[in-house]
């Protein structure tokens, strides 16, 4: 077991970092004065991770589309009961989330944290499926997928992305259809479960009102050791062109929604978060909103306080997303480009840029005073094979160039994609 | 943690919350006022306009590089409905001065910016600057026509409407399209002129240390505005309608949506707070239980207590044929309560769950802020703790008859187009 304390120099805030025996990495940070506790148990398995092998196949494997959800549905239920349940004796409010490229599982509470733990690290290696209970989870997850059709902001993201990727499976809804889950049984779970729910594929974060030297001890009992079977995902060819370059979808919405995605190359790692966050600064020098572009769009009624932005990366994907409401989102698009243009003949202002950074900065020293965010920060670093405090070091060695190169190098008009929900026709004439 | 509370004026309470665990600064402000459809859309404009400039920052522009350059501080308002009430709300947050790079004086430059927004507003011809003035409204109008865009608070909104016809609770937190329309920049200057002669006013200061320069900054400002203000009720309990009214609307949404708005009269909040979560407020809880996880209908159904209004409301997304059946079972389960049917287990986990809240409160300076403003309007300062124990007092006894209290006033249906009858 490898223990070591990561430090930031910058905040002087630490870590603990443990490479367990079992092969899962954790990490714990103490918290004094916090009344509560968070933990998150996670694997590095998304939806897009669809198509896989371990050493010992000869072939691929590829399962439905929505498994990883489905998964971590079907993981809640015991042999002998419900998960909640176990939360429920002890007041934790336990929960679980998949996203594109990582399932976690969770825990906040104010008391009782060792038991929670301990539940925690039990039901997730503990797997039960049946046909019984595969079944009955059918209706819940059909109903999740239609509350999601029914949400335009999850229509116009995946909408993009279905204009954005040709081949890669993240253009496909998280919680799949209901014509693929339709086609998940027990022995898919399984089979997944064994694959992807292997101690070296997983990491845990804890942080709040706790004690190192406890946690690991839970750790020592619960954790079983696992063989690592060299797990390998596969994604086809990606090429960086678009499919479309808009798409428009009409829905019962009071307000038209818009977003604006830029393809960008994927990358990993340490290179992954340096490009996050040299992508986010980029963003920000765009469209601040003390800009110019911001002040004319807010002004002439283009765009309203929703205008935002958000880097959107992981295996095998990265794009920067502009959106929010608006009756002309065109015009957004042709502002945005125009923006481009002009930052990358003229260059970033340095004024800004300075701004920018501090404002990163000063978000980087509230994030670390929230036992919740402490503890998102040290699962997302972990699984992705950087460090806690690596985005602060980061980030104080960015400069205007780094980010000049990036809006040079990957926001071009061929990669980008504007994607609309509109008011249905009835919505128009009411 | 210290927490203390004065008065600095008429009807002016100003609490501090000092915990030396946090790393920044946070200031909020609410003023408290009548619901009425005449004056909400201008005290919400109003509000928008504090923070997107002021009589020195005079445009978004000065404003954001100020705030930007303190290291990403915000101003933001809000406006909120409690009860019969409006709630209109300003606040401020900032890192601490320890963590400024180059020695800047962050809290000394943030009290500027605040009194400066508070009380030296960005003003011409009488009325807040027009610039400001269009571009609120605009927001405002957006923020209405958007409600509709998320089909599950759009549901709990239209079920309030139908539950409090007739009562102030029935407008919009933020006033109508129409309303917000006829506001002007004058007239929304009058409107926050208003609020600071009369509204009910509580400021929190959230902070690692103490600071006097916060109570200064607002007991010298409010010494200068003539006060006239009187105490505003917090709760209002809603009369139930003598049959159920039941409203279905056609959206050509997938999946459909139900609202169910019980009343009560009772008194015995605490035992309604404790119901609520045993009914539909936890994982475990018999609407999830039953109408999620036994029967497979929904992916949610749960209840919420308005304390204010005295009310529980269900709410629940589900395939159109299965409306009837996710009725009749959230019907059933409250029976279920009102004739004694609650395990032990079930009042227990439900208890650990609020105690859990509880004792969480105190880990974000927001916490502290909601936790004693609540226990303002509830009319004493408790602990956690103390309120906890409040709840862990409620007995079984106490359980059904709150549920037997209850009487479903209203239902709200979002049908789908094929579902529509």
């Amino acid at each position: 077991m490898k223990k070591e304390i990561l430090t930031s120099k910058h905040t002087g805030d630490s870590c603990i970092h443990v490479n367990h025996k079992s092969g899962l990495d954790i990490y714990i940070c103490e918290m004094p004065g916090f009344s509560g506790v968070k933990a998150l148990f996670g694997t590095d398995y998304g939806s897009v991770d669809t198509t896989f092998k371990v050493a010992a196949d000869t072939e691929y494997t590829t399962v439905p589309m929505g498994i990883a959800h489905f998964l971590e549905h079907k993981l809640f239920e015991n042999e002998d009961c419900g998960v909640f349940e176990l939360y429920a004796a002890t007041g934790a409010a336990g929960n679980a989330f998949t996203s594109f490229d990582k399932t976690c599982y969770l825990f906040s509470c104010s008391k009782n944290y060792t038991e929670n733990l301990k539940i925690l690290l039990d039901f997730v290696q503990k797997p039960f499926f049946t046909k019984e209970n595969v079944d009955k989870e059918q209706g819940i997850i059909g109903q999740e997928i239609q509350m999601t059709n029914d949400n335009p902001e999850w229509r116009v993201l995946f909408n993009m992305l279905k204009c954005m990727y040709h081949n890669h499976p993240v253009k496909i809804d998280i919680a799949g259809t209901a014509e693929s889950i339709a086609q998940i049984n027990a022995e898919l779970l399984y089979k997944c479960y064994d694959t992807f729910y292997n101690l070296n594929n997983m990491t845990l974060a804890i942080a709040g009102n706790i004690n190192a030297d406890e946690v690991l001890a839970i750790c020592d009992e619960m954790l079983r050791p696992c063989e690592d079977k060299g797990l390998e995902t596969f994604f086809p060819d990606e090429p960086l062109t678009v499919v479309e370059h808009e798409i428009r979808e009409r829905q019962p919405v009071g307000a038209p929604i818009f977003q604006l995605g830029f393809k960008c190359a994927p990358c990993g790692g340490y290179e992954l978060l340096k490009k996050n966050l040299t992508a986010a600064a980029a963003c920000a020098v765009i469209c601040d909103t003390s800009s110019e572009m911001y002040q004319k769009l807010l002004s002439g009624g283009v765009i309203n306080s929703s205008f935002g932005f958000d880097v959107f990366c992981g295996d095998g994907y990265f794009a920067v997303i502009f959106g929010g409401e608006s009756e002309s989102p065109e015009t957004v698009r042709d502002e945005i480009l125009g923006e481009i243009s002009r930052i990358k003949a003229n260059g970033v202002d340095k004024k800004l840029f300075s701004r920018i950074k501090k404002e990163t900065y000063g978000m980087s020293i509230r994030e670390l005073n929230n036992v919740d965010a402490v503890a998102a920060l040290m699962l997302n670093s972990g699984m992705n094979g950087v460090k806690p405090y690596d985005s602060i070091d980061i980030i104080s060695e960015l400069t205007s160039g780094d980010v000049l190169d990036f809006i040079r190098n990957e926001l071009s008009e061929d990669r980008l994609v504007l994607s609309i929900i509109d008011r249905t026709e009835e919505m128009i004439q009411s | 943690m210290n927490y203390k509370r004065k008065i600095i004026g008429e009807n002016i309470g100003f609490s501090t919350v000092t915990d030396e665990k946090f790393n920044t600064c946070h200031l909020n402000i609410r003023l408290i006022t009548e619901l009425s459809d005449d004056t909400a859309a201008a005290n919400a404009i109003a509000m928008g306009c504090l923070v997107y400039s002021n009589s020195r920052l005079k445009t978004l522009k000065e404003m954001s590089e100020q705030l930007s350059s303190l290291y990403g501080a915000s101003v933001s308002s809000s406006v909120s409905k409690r009860g019969d009430l409006q709630i209109a709300g300003f606040s401020a947050s900032w890192i601490c001065n320890r963590f400024a790079l180059e020695n800047e004086d962050i809290d000394g430059k943030m009290f500027e910016i605040i009194g400066d927004c508070l009380f030296r507003p960005n003003i011409a011809d009488g009325g807040f600057e027009s610039e400001a003035f269009r571009i609120n409204r605009k927001e405002l109008l957006d923020r209405i026509d958007a409600e509709l865009n998320d089909k599950r608070s759009y549901t709990i909104t239209q079920a309030s409407k139908i539950a409090f016809a007739g009562e102030p609770a029935e407008n919009p937190e933020s006033g109508t399209r129409a309303s917000a329309e006829a506001v002007t920049p004058r007239s929304a200057y009058e409107a926050y002129l208003k609020l600071l002669e009369s509204a009910q006013i509580e400021i929190f200061f959230v902070a690692p240390a103490e600071n006097s320069n916060v109570e200064k900054l607002f007991s010298d400002s409010f010494s200068q505005i003539k006060r006239v203000s009187r105490d505003y009720p917090f709760r209002s309990v809603s009369p139930v309608k003598p049959q159920p009214e039941n409203v279905s609307e056609e959206i050509d949404v997938r999946q459909c949506k139900i609202a169910l708005t019980f009343k009560s009269d009772s008194d015995d909040s605490e035992a309604l707070t404790l119901l609520s979560a045993i009914y539909g407020g936890t994982p475990v809880s018999k609407l999830f239980a039953n109408v999620r996880e036994r029967l497979s209908l929904c992916y949610y159904c749960a209840c919420r207590y308005n304390k204010s209004k005295n009310v529980i409301m269900v709410d629940c997304g589900v395939e159109k044929n299965n409306i009837g059946k996710a009725s009749e079972e959230i019907l059933r389960q409250l029976d279920e309560i009102r004739q004694g049917n609650i395990a032990e287990a079930e009042i227990q986990s439900a208890l650990l769950a609020l105690e859990n809240s509880c004792i969480s409160v105190g880990d974000t300076p927001y916490s502290y802020v909601s936790w004693y403003f609540e226990r303002f309007c509830c009319g004493e300062i408790k602990t956690p703790s103390e309120y906890f124990e409040s709840l862990r007092g409620v007995t079984k006894d106490r359980l059904i008859k709150a549920a037997a209290s209850l009487k479903l006033d209203s239902t709200y249906h979002m049908l789908n187009k094929e579902t529509a009858q």
